[in-house]
């Protein structure tokens, strides 16, 4: 049986989508005989799609004016670039 | 939409300051929020999402036009918080990264008994919790983690914005993975 440290390499080359076709029979079959892997594998998903849940939110609705007040003066740029 | 930011980011090479409202309006939500999720809080998120368009804006002449300007501007956005973050008096980061508590904290505050049930998922307040402890990664994780998980940017892209190697963005993200998980495993 392999290492778990590599097995956990594995997991992450899946999650990045990086897994060769012999390497995904290796995580298979570990994963079969393996409950601390099978474990971990399920948190680790499980992480990802609890952070996916993450909240959205707005920027303030005076952003874009306030951005443009703090700007540096149009005139001086344009004569600087004249 | 690219090549709407494109006419627009000419203008502003000319000279033209107006037409840098509609390219910060179609930003503005993005940024803010990736500035937000980076920092943990709406107070220095604005700050720091007004201080990356200005950036951008002041050094506009220094952007490849046959890049995407999104990728630039989240860059910005990114360096912008992370020097942000470094700023911060030391016990206000280094508390949060070094005594990781795994999460231990609030959920012992929780009814171990009960687990909770799927559509609390979609609750604010884990989802705040979930938020806070992405806050508590290290920034170099963090970001990452943020631009991968919440914001859908391919690691390409990402060592794009980053400007690393993508092994560099692939280490990371598998430690930033691991870190999560101790920290949510309990949720």
């Amino acid at each position: 049986m392999r290492a778990h440290n590599e097995i956990i390499k594995l997991m992450h080359k899946y999650l990045d989508g990086d897994l060769l076709k012999e390497e995904e029979v290796t995580l298979r079959n570990h994963l079969e005989n393996c409950e601390e892997c099978q474990s971990h594998f399920h948190e680790l998903k499980r992480t990802l799609t609890l952070i996916q849940s993450a909240e959205n939110i707005k920027a303030p609705s005076n952003f874009t004016e306030n951005v443009m007040k703090n700007l540096p003066s149009e005139n001086k740029g344009f004569k600087y670039k004249r | 939409m690219e090549q709407f930011i494109r006419e627009k980011i000419k203008q502003v090479k000319k000279g033209d300051q107006a037409a840098y409202s509609e390219v910060v309006n179609v930003y503005q939500h993005k940024i803010y929020q990736h500035c937000y999720r980076m920092l943990g809080n709406k107070h220095e998120a604005e700050d720091m999402a007004q201080e990356a368009f200005i950036r951008a804006y002041v050094n506009i002449d220094s952007f490849d036009e046959r890049k995407k300007f999104s990728t630039w501007l989240y860059r910005i956005a990114t360096n912008v918080t992370i020097d942000r973050i470094r700023k911060r008096k030391p016990d206000y980061y280094l508390d949060a990264e070094v005594k990781g508590t795994d999460g231990l904290d609030m959920y012992s505050q929780l009814s171990t008994d009960d687990p909770l049930p799927n559509e609390e998922v979609e609750s604010l307040e884990l989802q705040r919790y979930i938020h806070s402890e992405i806050s508590k990664l290290p920034p170099k994780y963090r970001s990452i983690i943020i631009l991968r998980y919440l914001e859908e940017f391919s690691l390409q892209e990402i060592s794009s914005i980053l400007d690393i190697p993508l092994g560099t963005v692939k280490t990371r993200i598998h430690r930033g993975r691991e870190a999560l998980r101790k920290r949510l495993r309990h949720v």
